[in-house]
């Protein structure tokens, strides 16, 4: 008969699910660091990976969204950005007399070389709190969520949903990229941010104590992986867990039953908001860089591609896909650099037309492929019983 | 310095060309007399002048003692052959020198007596150079000429400005004359010429002269003379307000041919969004498709065009017309319905392959066709290179018209007049075609359409055959007004999107109104604030907000169902 | 005369200027259970929509108690104890029986609190006890989308009772179910009234007649009110029987 739970079906129950996630990720904490200071992985690909567990938490907030609420939100890489524009801003600061300005003798305020580069002689006054950590980690938090609340509050209330959402989410992303690339706002503009050395008083570029450092970063983004699993595994299992979903079957119906849908949603936006700010917040020090270009609709879409990969409505399925889809890249944009974009289109299509519940689905369908393969030799045919299809969007 | 009206020795004889008042200057021995007639020259357009002076000053110029004892001045030019000899050119024609029987005469310059100059006639010369576009027959340069002479404020300059605008008849080269001459009379010490100036000026209300009328009052406020002052205040008061009528109108010139090009982008998408409920990503790609194709057009029309298949590298030569003159300029006219079926088949294309199955999971036709954008971008480039391509402005699409004071570009006067015959086009085949009836009545239930023995397959393809041909033809209009290049559709797609919804999903004559009103608003905002980018982004949260108070855009449809 | 519980003036609403509603007036009372009839078109579903704040009305008073309806959305309204049971079975598809009755259960709806609200023994007793009531008892852990038509009905008739509201509006609560079935229904009805306000839209007739024994039918026309009194004046009406019952027993038109 059928199942209450609503995970992929190889993985029975979602308890089940969760326990795979937390033990694999409790491995790759463990191993990997544990590899790396022996040598057996190279310090490259550690960083790699933990960008990959960075873009895993992207992809998570694409789905809590997406795949557990029904909302196609084409703003997360903004949320992302943002968070890692925040801690990106202590980062800058910390170069202070390492830059290349204050080097050269030229920079005795300690400013970001681009301040110095657009001559700028003293420090703006919204940037002077980021000389304290706590204060940059409140904001990676605070403003992603703020910009989520009042976003969300806007379109939720006016009750714009579908594609509206994604489409008016799309435009936001839009106009803050175009924002972002101008110097006017003291930002980086194009150039972003770059050029970081140190973290909580470590290097990052150190040749003896650099790679500790990125060990720690990668450790504490599989541990937000964790965390961010943890969080989502305990609210599926809430009555809040069973609100959204219904918003994401029916959401007319759920009004009628008294719940004010726009409330919920706004929650779980500012949550997939903050999430991805995390992500974003760990990605900046382990990729060295952060610019508008991370910003822009086409990064949302492809944090999208990556959950339709995995398998949306999952909580393993945004991580499998995440990691796949970004190892692939960096193995194809270097094997096969002109046609990496068709790969990933081509990726998208396929899975989109063929694959609605991704990489996830696939165990039950070569199982059931298997079984229908068997049963077509048996004489007697019986009807097969069908997968129900993944949750409409 | 002398003045060219200043003695009175011999009046410019009327008659004489200037190749001939120079050779008399040449020919006379007096030096104050010879500065008079070269004086004499100053308005005079003859290009002949200043290539004869240039002669002069760098000693070209000489004077050949014909065998019947005349004088007569030439020039030599060419190279020097292996005796030193040059050609001559008589200056008073421009003729080769020939000899009775009429085989050009070669001369050495250093058997000749040289043409001298001293300082004071350079100083003559260059005063005429100076002054040798205001008579130029060429209505651009002469004006040119004026504006410059006008702003430089030298009284020295003024006679040759009256002279010129009493023989002047271009209504333009008069307006501009009476407004140089007032500028430099501006300049002058005596009030009552300043005053009588500043009425010309507030008369004339030319924004260009703003600048230099402000600093004349910054003077007579300095000198406490309060009636210039006064005057001053009026005129630029006049050409304040005159500037304001003209950004007025011409705001509303540029967002309206704005609107039309986002009309013209987004009609497309009306149709495959609004009337399908498709989420096109790959809607920016067709627009591109269009523009590759007038691309293409051009370069057929033209000398021909090579390029290789990616990935199955099939090497394709297109052989050219090699047109010249107006016929190559039709390309574009040709360009019109390539780029639409261009793009209506690339459109079907992909409505066939992907499309049609995902009619009713609008979010992930949203994903599909991103997909479908990255291969196509991809595609774009590995064919056509990754930089942007060159397309041709057609002679009539290039050029501009002001009146007023506006100026009206004709790409621009054109994509407006397009814009409205498309969406006429539209509309006819939407509701007078029967193929607009079948569209209609398989948008509104493609079920109940199938029941009724609607082809309703045929019909999606050819709607969204339609839409996407929609963007083709932006795509071909782009060309005049962007940049062509592989990724310039994701340009227009957040843009069309928005003109959309705003109008209302489903409403052809919402996404008229919100394209147009989009438009405007862009072109004010950037009016205001100066500042094009912080104008697109007050204009999306513009968007935003709207949409708090008309979720549903302008004109939506109505739905009494659940969902 | 009792003050209405719910009441209903000179409201008028079109939709596209189809007048779906014109100058309707209602009233309902305490513990009443009202039957409404009336042919296709004539109203019936916006006059729900109306009450539960689906749809605003261009003109016109709905007052529940103190509060003024056509100011709240729904579901502020469905806060205040209206519940509704839609024409087409509305559960929630991908949720088993057993949620879609928790989500239904009567208990705050804010954020915060379904957060961390847990089930206590009285919400599990009353939850088996619905279940038993509507005979999913089986099928609790089932997929509500893959009950059959009938008992989506019952389910969505079971979420109705489980949020305990003090006026239910029921749209055509018959259709899909056997005779059989049918008339459990319109006893259950019968026995929630007095405890609960209903109003009943039906077609069926045989089932009007069932539940409208004792109590008043209100017939619409064309938006308004066209009678009301006892289900035997009605019948008796020669207007009614004219735009309705004269052309047979569902009056399709």
């Amino acid at each position: 008969m059928t199942s209450p739970a609503t995970g992929p079906s190889f993985l029975r129950s979602r308890h089940l699910e969760f326990k795979v996630i937390g033990v694999l990720l409790v491995l790759l904490t463990v191993i990997f660091p544990v590899l790396n200071a022996h040598g057996v992985i190279s310090d490259f690909t550690l960083t790699l990976w933990g960008k990959y567990l960075c873009y895993a938490l992207l992809a998570l907030s694409v789905d809590i969204l997406w795949g557990y609420t029904g909302l196609l939100s084409l703003g997360q890489a903004l949320f992302f950005s943002l968070g890692g524009y925040m801690l990106g801003m202590h980062l800058m600061l910390l170069i202070g007399p390492l830059g290349s300005y204050a080097k050269a003798g030229q920079n005795p305020a300690g400013l970001p070389d681009f301040m110095v580069f657009l001559g700028h002689t003293f420090l703006p006054a919204f940037w002077r709190p980021f000389y304290s950590f706590g204060f940059a980690a409140l904001m990676v938090f605070v403003l992603p969520g703020a910009v989520a609340l009042i976003f969300g509050f806007l379109a939720f209330r006016s009750r714009i949903k579908g594609v509206y959402f994604s489409i008016l989410t799309q435009a936001l992303t839009y106009a803050a990229s175009i924002l972002f690339f101008r110097n006017a706002l003291l930002m980086g503009g194009n150039n972003g941010f770059t050029d970081f050395k140190l973290i909580l008083g470590h290097s990052l570029v150190d040749k003896d104590t650099g790679p500790a450092t990125m060990r720690g970063l990668f450790i504490a983004s599989a541990v937000a992986v964790l965390v961010v699993c943890a969080f989502c595994h305990w609210l599926n299992g809430t009555k809040f867990g069973l609100v959204r979903q219904a918003i994401r079957d029916g959401e007319n119906r759920v009004l009628f039953s008294g719940y004010a849908t726009a409330h919920f949603k706004l929650f779980v936006f500012v949550v997939a908001a903050m999430i991805a700010a995390v992500g974003g917040a760990l990605f900046v020090p382990q990729a060295g860089i952060i610019n508008p270009d991370q910003m822009t609709p086409a990064k949302s879409i492809e944090a999208v591609v990556w959950v339709a990969v995995g398998g949306r409505g999952t909580l393993i399925g945004p991580i499998i896909g995440a990691i796949a889809i970004n190892a692939l890249r960096s193995w194809a944009t270097h094997a096969y650099p002109d046609s990496w974009l068709i790969i990933l289109g081509a990726i998208f299509l396929v899975v989109v037309l063929f694959l609605p519940g991704g990489i996830v689905s696939l165990p039950a369908k070569l199982q059931a492929f298997w079984q229908r393969r068997r049963k077509s030799s048996v004489p007697e045919p019986t009807p097969l019983q069908v997968e129900p299809e993944n949750p409409k969007s | 310095m002398p003045t060219p009206h200043a003695a009175g020795a011999e009046p410019t004889r009327q008659t004489d060309t200037a190749r001939q008042t120079i050779v008399r200057a040449i020919l006379t021995d007096d030096d104050a007399q010879k500065r008079t007639i070269i004086g004499s020259l100053v308005g005079q357009g003859d290009e002949a002048i200043g290539e004869l002076f240039t002669a002069w000053r760098q000693d070209s110029l000489f004077i050949y003692a014909a065998p019947d004892g005349a004088k007569v001045p030439v020039e030599l030019t060419g190279d020097k052959d292996a005796n030193g000899a040059q050609t001559a050119v008589k200056v008073i024609d421009g003729a080769p020198l020939v000899d009775v029987v009429g085989h050009p005469i070669r001369l050495v310059g250093t058997d000749l007596t040289a043409v001298e100059h001293d300082s004071r006639l350079r100083l003559a010369m260059k005063n005429v150079v100076d002054l040798l576009d205001l008579g130029s027959p060429i209505l651009s340069k002469r004006l040119h000429a004026i504006q410059t002479i006008g702003f430089a404020q030298k009284p020295d300059k003024l006679p040759a400005l009256e002279a010129r605008s009493r023989i002047e008849t271009d209504a333009a080269a008069k307006t501009e004359l009476r407004e140089a001459i007032a500028l430099i009379q501006l300049a002058d010490p005596d009030d009552a010429v300043k005053l009588q100036a500043l009425t010309v000026l507030r008369e004339l209300h030319n924004s260009s002269s703003y600048d230099v009328i402000k600093a004349a009052r910054t003077k007579a406020d300095a000198a406490a003379k309060t009636s210039v002052a006064k005057a001053a205040d009026a005129a630029l008061t006049a050409i304040e307000h005159h500037k304001s009528v003209v950004n007025f109108f011409g705001t509303l010139f540029r967002g309206l041919s704005a609107g039309s090009i986002l009309l013209v982008v987004a009609l497309g998408l009306a149709i495959t969004f609004g009337l399908m409920g498709v989420i096109n990503m790959a809607h920016g790609e067709m627009i591109t498709v269009g523009a590759y194709a007038t691309y293409i057009t051009q370069n057929v029309f033209g000398d021909g065009m090579n390029f290789t298949l990616p990935f199955i590298r099939v090497a394709i030569h297109l052989p050219g017309l090699h047109l010249t003159g107006w016929t190559y300029q039709l390309y574009f006219v040709a360009a019109i319905p390539i780029g639409f079926v261009s793009a209506a088949l690339v459109g079907i294309l992909l409505e066939r392959s992907v499309i049609r199955f995902l009619y009713r999971r609008p979010l992930e036709s949203l994903l599909a066709t991103w997909g479908v954008s990255l291969i196509l971008q991809q595609l774009f480039k590995l064919t056509f290179g990754s930089n942007n391509v060159n397309v041709d402005s057609p002679v009539y699409l290039s050029s501009n018209w002001t009146f007023f004071d506006i100026t009206f570009d004709w790409n621009r006067v054109f994509v407006i007049g397009f814009a409205a015959v498309i969406v006429f086009g539209v509309w006819l085949a939407l509701t007078k075609t029967p193929l607009g009836l079948l569209i209609r009545c398989v948008m509104q239930n493609r079920t109940m359409a199938a029941c009724m023995g609607v082809r309703t397959e045929r019909v999606n393809m050819l709607t969204f055959g339609l839409g996407s041909g929609l963007a083709g033809l932006a795509g071909v209009f782009v060309t005049q007004l962007g940049t062509v290049g592989p990724s310039m559709g994701q340009e227009y797609i957040v843009d069309s999107f928005m003109t959309v919804v705003v109008g209302g999903v489903g409403s052809i004559f919402g996404t008229v109104v919100s394209a147009l009103g989009i438009g405007m608003a862009d072109q004010s905002i950037q009016q205001i604030l100066l500042n094009p980018v912080l104008g697109k982004i007050l204009v999306l949260v513009a968007i935003i907000l709207f949409l708090q108070w008309r979720p549903t855009g302008l004109f939506a449809a109505k739905s009494r169902s659940l969902d | 005369m009792p003050h209405p519980l719910l009441t209903v003036e000179d409201v008028s609403k079109t939709y596209d200027g189809f007048k779906a509603i014109t100058k309707l007036t209602f009233y309902l009372f305490e513990g009443e259970l009202r039957t409404v009839i009336g042919p296709n078109g004539a109203g019936k579903s916006t006059f729900f929509d109306l009450i539960t704040g689906r749809a605003q009305p261009d003109v016109g008073k709905i007052e529940f108690g103190n509060h003024d309806l056509t100011q709240l959305n729904e579901y502020e309204i469905n806060r205040l104890g209206i519940g509704r049971k839609f024409q087409t079975p509305s559960v929630y598809t991908e949720h088993t029986v057993w949620d879609n009755l928790v989500l239904s259960l009567k208990g705050p709806r804010g954020v915060f609190a379904s957060l961390f609200q847990r089930l206590s023994s009285t919400d599990h007793d009353r939850l088996d006890e619905l279940l038993k009531l509507i005979r999913l008892d089986a099928k609790r852990h089932w997929k509500a989308g893959l009950l059959a038509h009938g008992e989506k009905q019952w389910l969505e008739i079971g979420m109705l009772l489980a949020a305990e509201p003090k006026v239910l509006l029921v749209d055509e609560p018959a259709a899909g179910m056997t005779d059989e079935e049918t008339h459990r229904t319109g006893e259950l009805l019968i026995s929630l009234a007095g405890k609960h306000s209903i109003i009943v839209i039906e077609h069926d007739m045989a089932f009007v007649r069932q539940i409208a024994r004792d109590n008043n039918v209100t017939v619409l026309h064309q938006g308004s009110v066209l009678c009301e009194g006892k289900f035997e004046e009605v019948q008796s009406n020669p207007k009614v029987r004219e735009v309705y019952l004269g052309r047979g027993k569902h009056g399709n038109r």
